[in-house]
């Protein structure tokens, strides 16, 4: 069987080995494929890049849920935008929210990843408290008149169909749909590969949030170490909580996480000298 | 003018295989036979042993020479999102791929990023700062000019810095954090010879190698682009002579460097027979004109557009007289072949027009509605 290799830079790249093709599909421009890796499961590729693996999800998905969710301390309505694999639902579901409201851009990844990413979503897009929402965005944000307590920007890469959800416009129409004391985080890529993407995505949260900065974790199949999660809200204290506080509210919340606890959940804000710098614009 | 190469008549089993493709699919035709590309391939993969082949799409945007291509093993040069779609299409990995254009809109870059090329060639200073965007995810070419006087096809005025502006591009490259990974150039199509490739390798493999002394990120890459010609004269091409002394200028540049090369015309130009029938005749002044199903706005386009004298045959054999053979448009400048010397052709009979694969169905246009030539393979897909 064929080899999937990354074509996000031009002078490193890691391959996967294809062995059972699912699913491809070469529309809109773009192309998508699900295949499965030994070492991986199941594997879901956009226009050349790593999207998400069955194997080390759930490194992403539980720092992208649980900490702005966690920090926040009381989140009633939550708002995911994009993550059609359904796996970031599947961790915001396990807290105890009033309403999950998902956009999606396209309503086939939803269907595609139920199908062929079914542990993903693990059930979740049947939770009650869900209302899916197949719209643009950017659109919505915009549109909206609710507000929420943690955005999650779930989204692809800034070169693709993704591109409007890193614009300066789009948090500050973002920002506008928070209720006091919210957050929200972004996906942000991989700052030793992209130290751009974190001077850009700085300066822009920074213009609209008296709090904006990132987080890490290290998601394996994103070649280059850790990645970034931007952060940004107007309630400063929410990035500087106690660790016993943070302790707590995790014990009662009864996550039953893989990566995220409350120690990782406070060492994530520690940011080595070189993302400093690219915040800075160095 | 070049003069054209001009075949009266045929063995019994050509012109029956002419006639059965056309009593099987229509006229006009053109008629792709992917054994010769392979073939063709083979040739210069011997004699340029080591030198990557990226296939320049242009020459011949057909998904039926991309699966040839690719069953190879080879490469692909693109220069647009058109080119990039038909390769998604046909299942190639952007990878192998590059971007040659030099001048592209930032749309175009996006999408061919998006498609997997990170590849990109750049000749000036603006093009470059196109690029800061996308400086951790790309590896630039700067392409030198290089006007090779005998070329057919000069591609070295539009496109290409002066020698000396390199150094320059260099620092300013280096300046914006935008990795330049090496040389390319394109002396020109259809070279006569391979002197002009030979001084510019020379002189590239010169500088890349200087600045591999005090440049931080040397540089690893020599594109000589393409050049290689075709046959138009049925005189057969000796690609072996014609590439030795490409070889051995390649032979002394240093082993870890990876060199490539944009073959287009020569593997696909003798894969493509065209097939016309004659719908008409008369004649005017004491000259024999003949009207084709096609003809210079359709898969002769390439007689404008790229300067090419494609070799003709006529399948009948007889006493000859001057004719002219014009294509199928109202335009008075569609003509194929002026003041060929032809036998008395009867309308039904073909002409065939050999050596016709690169830049002929991809320069037509869509004067008139004609319908296009059907393109065949004489292999399935």
């Amino acid at each position: 069987m064929a080899d999937f290799e990354e074509t996000l830079y031009d002078a490193v790249a890691q391959k996967f080995r294809i062995d059972k093709l699912y699913f491809e599909n070469k529309t809109d421009h773009q192309h998508l494929m699900i295949f499965h890796n030994a070492a991986l499961g199941r594997v879901m590729t956009l226009d050349g890049i790593v999207q998400t693996t069955e194997a080390d999800e759930f490194v992403y998905h539980e720092m992208m849920a649980h900490v702005p969710l966690v920090a926040h301390g009381a989140p009633q309505h939550v708002l995911i935008i994009g993550g059609g694999d359904g796996g970031m639902l599947r961790e915001v579901a396990k807290h105890a929210v009033e309403s999950i409201t998902q956009v999606e851009i396209d309503a086939a990844v939803v269907e595609m990843a139920k199908t062929y990413l079914p542990n993903h979503s693990a059930g979740a897009y049947d939770d009650p408290r869900l209302q899916l929402v197949i719209d643009d965005g950017f659109a919505f944000v915009r549109d909206d008149t609710r507000h929420y307590d943690v955005i999650i920007v779930d989204s692809t890469d800034p070169i693709g169909p993704g591109e409007v959800l890193f614009s300066e416009d789009f948090y500050a129409h973002a920002k506008t749909r928070l209720a006091p004391g919210g957050v929200v985080v972004t996906q942000n890529g991989v700052p030793f590969f992209q130290p751009d993407e974190v001077t850009t995505t700085h300066r822009r949260l920074a213009r609209h949030f008296a709090d904006a900065t990132f987080y890490c974790a290290p998601v394996p199949t994103y070649y280059g170490g850790f990645m970034t999660f931007g952060w940004a809200t107007d309630a400063t204290e929410l990035r500087g909580l106690a660790p016993a506080i943070i302790r707590d509210r995790v014990e009662r919340a009864e996550l039953n996480t893989r990566y995220y606890n409350a120690d990782m959940h406070g060492a994530a804000f520690a940011l080595p000298q070189y993302v400093r710098a690219a915040m800075q614009g160095e | 003018m070049t003069q054209r190469h001009v075949t009266i008549g045929a063995p019994a089993e050509t012109a029956a295989h002419y006639e059965d493709l056309v009593n099987r699919h229509g006229s006009p035709l053109l008629v792709y036979d992917p054994a010769v590309v392979r073939q063709r391939y083979a040739e210069l993969q011997r004699a340029l042993p080591g030198v990557s082949l990226y296939y320049a799409v242009k020459a011949l945007p057909s998904a039926h020479v991309i699966r040839t291509i690719d069953a190879l093993g080879g490469g692909f040069d693109i220069a647009s999102g058109g080119e990039t779609e038909l390769l998604l299409r046909e299942d190639v990995f952007g990878r192998r791929t590059i971007h040659t254009h030099p001048i592209k809109k930032d749309a175009e870059i996006r999408s061919a990023l998006r498609y997997g090329a990170t590849t990109f060639v750049v000749d000036n200073d603006y093009e470059l700062t196109k690029f800061v965007p996308y400086r951790s995810r790309v590896g630039i070419l700067l392409r030198v000019s290089f006007r090779a006087s005998g070329a057919a096809v000069d591609l070295s005025r539009k496109f290409g810095c002066a020698f000396d502006e390199l150094p320059g591009l260099l620092d300013r490259a280096a300046a914006l954090g935008i990795h330049v990974k090496g040389l390319s150039f394109h002396v020109g199509s259809q070279c006569a010879d391979a002197a002009k490739h030979v001084e510019a390798i020379e002189q590239c493999a010169a500088l890349m190698q200087a600045r591999a002394e005090t440049d931080p990120t040397p540089m690893s890459v020599l594109d000589i682009g393409g050049g290689f010609p075709a046959a138009y004269h049925r005189t057969g091409l000796d690609l072996e002579a014609w590439c030795a002394p490409v070889r051995a200028a390649l032979g002394r540049v240093p082993d870890d460097w990876q060199c490539i090369a944009e073959p287009g015309r020569v593997l696909v130009a003798p894969a493509v027979t065209c097939v016309t029938t004659v719908v008409g005749t008369s004649r005017r002044d004491g000259v024999r004109w003949y009207y084709l199903d096609d003809g210079v706005y359709g898969s002769f386009s390439g007689q404008l557009f790229d300067h090419a004298v494609y070799p003709l045959q006529v399948l009948r054999e007889g006493p000859v007289e001057p004719s002219i053979l014009a294509g199928p448009t109202c335009d008075s400048i569609d003509i194929v072949a002026e003041q060929i010397a032809l036998p008395e052709l009867e309308p039904g009979d073909l002409v065939i027009g050999h050596e016709m694969g690169a830049y002929t169905a991809a320069t037509r246009t869509r004067f008139n509605l004609l319908p296009d030539a059907q393109f065949i393979s004489l292999e399935p897909a």
